[in-house]
């Protein structure tokens, strides 16, 4: 996968399209993460009488509206779509993994179909200091500072309490485009607890804003969920390696595939369950 | 288990965990410079010891001076000789 490096290596005809998806979809973003802040207490308060759920679903809810209004925003710029065999499965609970291309791989991630996710992340992104409230509010796990016991249970109540749990095991984004090694969080406690992993292959995400580059370029982002791997099929103590390995080697393969059916024009693929 | 079997398993296992190379298995390598591990890495680190040689070392003092992986050879030796020696 390859990345414009320099502005001026663009057509005239797609600089006019970037600089007007850069003058647009940046303040509406900041307009719309601005209302977000203000009407959040609202809502809030809102679910919380009008429906049953906890505190932690309320604002996951919330936080998946606001990555759909996000894709909404962008959506002369950015398409977006899901791409999976059979719905029902990627559903939670479960564990998703994904790759790890962009800041905005976490926005797009709004396609899912469930808004009951909690995250696992790193230490950084809890100093986001207006996001930061919401991810303490939604559960989100701080998997750098905390002990795998208490990252386990936590996670393992997250997912009995019928909720799903997002890793990207990279730990970071991809500076090439390539697969980095895998970290264990996410299969060690697929191997613990016997919930599904479900991998999730992002594409497009580094086109529209990758590493070290401070300026968006619209582009087609497609999440393609993979069939669920079942850490039960697997017996042998240390298991989660060889589920790790698995996982690997089937999201590389479906990249591979993405980025030909990419290269080829399109796709012959699955039906798309959600799009924009 | 002799002490060569103990640096055995303990590179196999950190290759196995970590996806590292055989031949980059040396025991002057420093952990996070020569073998890329980091700070995520060294909770998986103890779990994977604890796992292999089942011994607690996260309240170990000593732990906090390991820098290569010669270190934790030495580190995983002596603590299975001072187990040892305890039980007899």
């Amino acid at each position: 996968m390859t990345w414009p490096q320099s502005i001026f290596t663009i057509r005239p005809l797609d600089f006019l399209l970037i600089l007007l998806m850069n003058l647009t979809a940046l303040p509406l973003m900041l307009i719309w993460t601005a209302v977000g802040i203000f009407l959040f207490p609202v809502l809030f308060l809102i679910l919380k009488v009008a429906t049953r759920w906890n505190a932690e679903q309320i604002t996951r809810r919330l936080i998946w509206v606001y990555g759909r209004g996000w894709l909404a925003t962008m959506l002369p710029f950015i398409r977006s779509e899901l791409i999976a065999r059979k719905q029902h499965k990627i559903k939670p609970p479960c564990i998703y993994v994904a790759n790890h291309l962009s800041f905005f791989d976490i926005y797009c991630l709004a396609v899912l179909p469930s808004f009951n996710v909690s995250i696992a992340i790193r230490n950084w992104p809890f100093k986001m200091y207006w996001y930061a409230p919401f991810m303490h509010m939604a559960g989100y796990l701080n998997i750098e500072k905390m002990s795998w016991k208490k990252f386990s249970q936590s996670a393992a109540q997250i997912l009995s309490k019928g909720g799903a749990l997002l890793f990207f095991p990279e730990g970071h984004r991809s500076r090439d485009g390539q697969l980095q090694r895998f970290y264990s969080g996410a299969f060690r406690l697929a191997a613990e607890t016997g919930f599904k992993i479900v991998p999730l292959c992002i594409q497009g995400t580094d086109e529209v804003l990758p590493p070290g580059r401070w300026w968006l370029k619209p582009a087609k982002v497609t999440i393609k969920a993979i069939d669920p791997v079942y850490p039960k099929s697997y017996t042998a103590p240390h298991d989660h390696r060889l589920i790790r390995k698995n996982v690997k080697q089937m999201m590389i393969r479906s990249l591979s595939e993405m980025d030909l059916n990419k290269r080829m024009g399109n796709a012959n693929e699955p039906r798309s369950v959600w799009g924009s | 288990m002799t002490d060569q079997q103990i640096i055995d398993l303990i590179n196999t296992s950190l290759e196995e965990e970590f996806e590292l190379e055989a031949e980059d298995m040396q025991p002057e390598a420093l952990l996070f410079e020569d073998l890329e591990l980091d700070s995520l890495d060294i909770v998986d680190l103890v779990v994977v010891l604890e796992r292999a040689f089942q011994f607690k070392i996260r309240e170990e003092d000593s732990i906090q001076d390991i820098r290569t992986l010669g270190d934790i050879h030495r580190f995983v030796i002596n603590k299975k000789r001072s187990l040892t020696s305890d039980k007899t």
